[in-house]
């Protein structure tokens, strides 16, 4: 096992793992920009050194500040994440030449799976199903239209190099095209440098499931079940959630695409976790009544992987590690079992009331939910400033119930319970998700929340508390008004803690001007 | 002390009297009996007859935000004694209107030109923060009166981006 890991990135996914090897006892290498000196992963390391100014550009896209720290530090292995340079095969290969090991697959086999049109080809090389389209990248425009032709509008037009719905556009008729072709073209070029686009057919309402598996430098290969991310805003997931509804009921159906799964992994030669995305839609002339269709790779550790670990109980960060260390996996397929059900919510720094601005700022106040079957993979804390350099993500909150049902009751206490205050964040979007009919009844498709935010929110405002909200405005408007005036504390005083004698105990009964209303 | 309070479309007229001890307070000239206990700053455990209640409160420009369990609120405060009609201004529908920056970030493409007519809803500025691009809005049917950016342009949090007539 390694002595020491460089972790090669930030926020809730850094200090997730530190996390894993802080358990294995295995030492702690952060690096940060200057925007994160204060950030938790910085705190929380066993060594942190800078690497550079703000944009990501300048610091944790630097794979030569990377290698240079890796090599001061004596750090054996370096672990990328999610984002930034995960996905990005220029990193295991300067590790390698640096003689550091990449905690994720080898460039070969990232490059592979990396390329969505490669990875389609490897998919249909070994039987498995993809959507219809192209498996490789359109030269032209005149060749994109004669093509699309063939396969049958609507089609979707995707960044060869993309992910997050960048450079993606649906097109719905050929007098569209050139448009869409001209701005996804502009945006993959933009996100990725690169403008390769391929399509694919578009079909209606898919659902998003996904199979995480793990391979070792060993031949093995597992997998670990499946994930639906159906629940997504702009193309983002936003909820995940184990079992898949959909497949609650048809253990054939995890089995079948867990084996396809397998059978691509095995012949892109990967090794380490990684996850392959299915859309899968009804088809009553399907065995199980759904067909799947192979869509992409991400090969690397994906946001949502705790909605796995709570139902397999498999910690995949430090697998992760295992097996690069070249430690084999010490189970089979059939020891994996599945128990209760996960869900994930992202938790976002952004304005569900104003159209989910990014929302950045100090965190002034922050309450964490907690009790059974709550997790929370985040990074941020009370007085932390959450920068505008990075993406938003504030914090997963994962609830864990023996079926669905007590995950969904977990998942809305917990919402109940969090608070963040200071910046905006999409909680009270996630706290009416939690009512919606659909949701509740595990019908999932990508268009659910857009669908959901058409309609005005619900506001369930009792008589009571209307009443105590109104007082409550008031209590602090007036504070605000005159902290130190009328004998009230001011601000910085309010931070002791409360007493009993705290002049804003309002005490009712013996004290009220007024009698009890009945 | 009173206080007109708007929550969800209800004003509401509370009265906060101190005593010795403490306070006592008053909806709409009803007594309430609420015993409230500030745990921390923003944060209040109120009692009514009973009935448990954690409420958290934050102001937020013009208004103060107020969170209870499951519900999400937001109270427009009216001091009578100080402000006499509506301090409002920057979002009404009509008239002269600076769009502002709703978020620190960089300027990627300005939409429209100084001069052209613009509706309700049409996108005026495309703005970068945080990885995602979002294009501005304009709140009302109008003409852009003025454009103050330039792509490329860092831009703080409520910076007057153009103005629309």
């Amino acid at each position: 096992m390694f002595k020491k890991i460089l972790i090669a990135n930030r926020g809730e996914i850094a200090v997730r793992l530190i996390r894993a090897c802080r358990e294995m006892g295995v030492g702690t290498v952060a690096v940060y920009s200057d925007v994160d000196r204060a950030a938790m992963h910085v705190r929380m390391a066993d060594e942190a050194y800078p690497i550079g100014p703000a944009p990501s550009t300048e610091s944790y896209l630097r794979i030569d500040k990377l290698i240079d720290v890796a090599r001061r530090a004596g750090a054996e292995a370096l672990h990328p994440g999610y984002g930034f340079l995960a996905e990005n095969p220029a990193l295991p290969r300067a590790c390698r030449d640096a003689g550091i090991v990449f905690i994720g697959p080898p460039a070969e086999a990232m490059e592979l799976m990396g390329s969505k049109v490669a990875s389609r080809q490897t998919a249909a090389r070994v039987g498995v199903p993809t959507v219809p389209g192209t498996c490789e990248a359109l030269p032209t425009l005149e060749e994109a239209a004669r093509v699309a032709e063939q396969v049958g509008y609507p089609i979707v037009l995707k960044a060869v190099a993309g992910g997050g719905g960048k450079g993606m556009r649906l097109v719905r008729e050929a007098k569209q095209l050139p448009d869409a072709w001209r701005d996804a073209r502009s945006e993959a070029e933009n996100a990725f440098g690169d403008p390769s686009l391929y399509f694919e057919k578009y079909l209606e309402r898919p659902r998003h499931v996904e199979i995480q598996i793990l391979a070792d430098q060993h031949g093995n290969v597992i997998h670990l079940g499946e994930r639906e991310c159906s629940l997504q805003r702009r193309h983002q997931k936003v909820v995940e959630e184990s079992p898949s509804p959909v497949i609650l009921e048809r253990p054939e159906l995890r089995a079948a695409m867990g084996e396809a799964a397998v059978k691509i992994a095995r012949a892109a030669g990967y090794v380490n976790a990684g996850t392959l995305e299915f859309l899968v839609l009804r088809d009553a002339k399907s065995p199980w009544g759904w067909r799947f269709y192979f869509l992409e790779t991400n090969a690397r550790l994906q946001v949502e992987h705790p909605v796995t670990e709570l139902v397999t109980g498999l910690d995949l960060a430090k697998w992760q590690i295992r097996i690069a260390a070249g430690e084999p996996l010490d189970f089979r397929q059939e020891d994996v079992e599945w128990r209760g059900a996960a869900i994930e919510c992202r938790l976002y720094a952004e304005d569900p009331e104003n159209n989910f601005f990014p929302s950045p700022g100090r965190i002034t106040r922050l309450e964490r939910p907690a009790g059974p079957g709550v997790r929370i993979d985040g990074y941020v804390y009370e007085g932390w400033e959450v920068p505008v350099h990075y993406d938003p993500l504030l914090a997963k909150l994962v609830c864990w119930g023996r079926d669905r049902k007590e995950a969904i009751s977990r998942l809305t206490r917990a919402l109940d319970e969090y608070l963040v205050g200071g910046i905006r964040t999409n909680l009270p979007f996630f706290r009416r998700l939690m009512h919606q009919a659909e949701f509740l009844a595990g019908e999932l498709d990508t268009e659910l929340i857009d669908r959901m935010l058409q309609q005005p929110p619900e506001i369930k405002l009792s008589a009571p508390l209307q009443n105590v909200a109104a007082v409550t405005a008031a209590l602090a408007a007036l504070m605000q008004a005159s902290p130190d005036g009328a004998g009230t504390r001011s601000s910085a005083e309010q931070s002791r803690p409360p007493s009993a004698a705290s002049s804003w105990k309002l005490q009712g009964r013996q004290r009220l001007l007024y009698r009890e209303p009945r | 002390m009173q206080f007109n309070v708007t929550i969800a479309g209800r004003t509401q007229r509370v009265e906060l009297r101190r005593t010795a001890t403490g306070w006592e307070c008053g909806v709409d000239g009803q007594p309430l009996a609420a015993d409230v206990v500030e745990v921390r700053p923003g944060a209040f455990s109120i009692l009514v007859g009973g009935q448990a209640f954690e409420i958290h409160v934050e102001r937020d420009n013009e208004h103060y935000r107020v969170h209870s369990r499951d519900t999400d609120l937001v109270a427009a405060v009216e001091d009578p004694r100080r402000w006499h009609g509506s301090r409002a201004g920057g979002l009404a529908a009509e008239g002269r209107q600076e769009i502002q920056a709703p978020m620190s970030g960089k300027v990627i493409e300005v939409l429209v030109e100084e001069g052209q007519s613009v509706e309700a809803g049409q996108g005026l500025v495309v703005v970068e923060a945080m990885k995602m691009q979002n294009a501005i809005p304009a709140p009302k049917n109008g003409m852009v009166e003025r454009v103050l950016v330039r792509a490329g342009d860092t831009v703080e949090h409520g910076a007057t981006l153009l103005v629309v007539s």
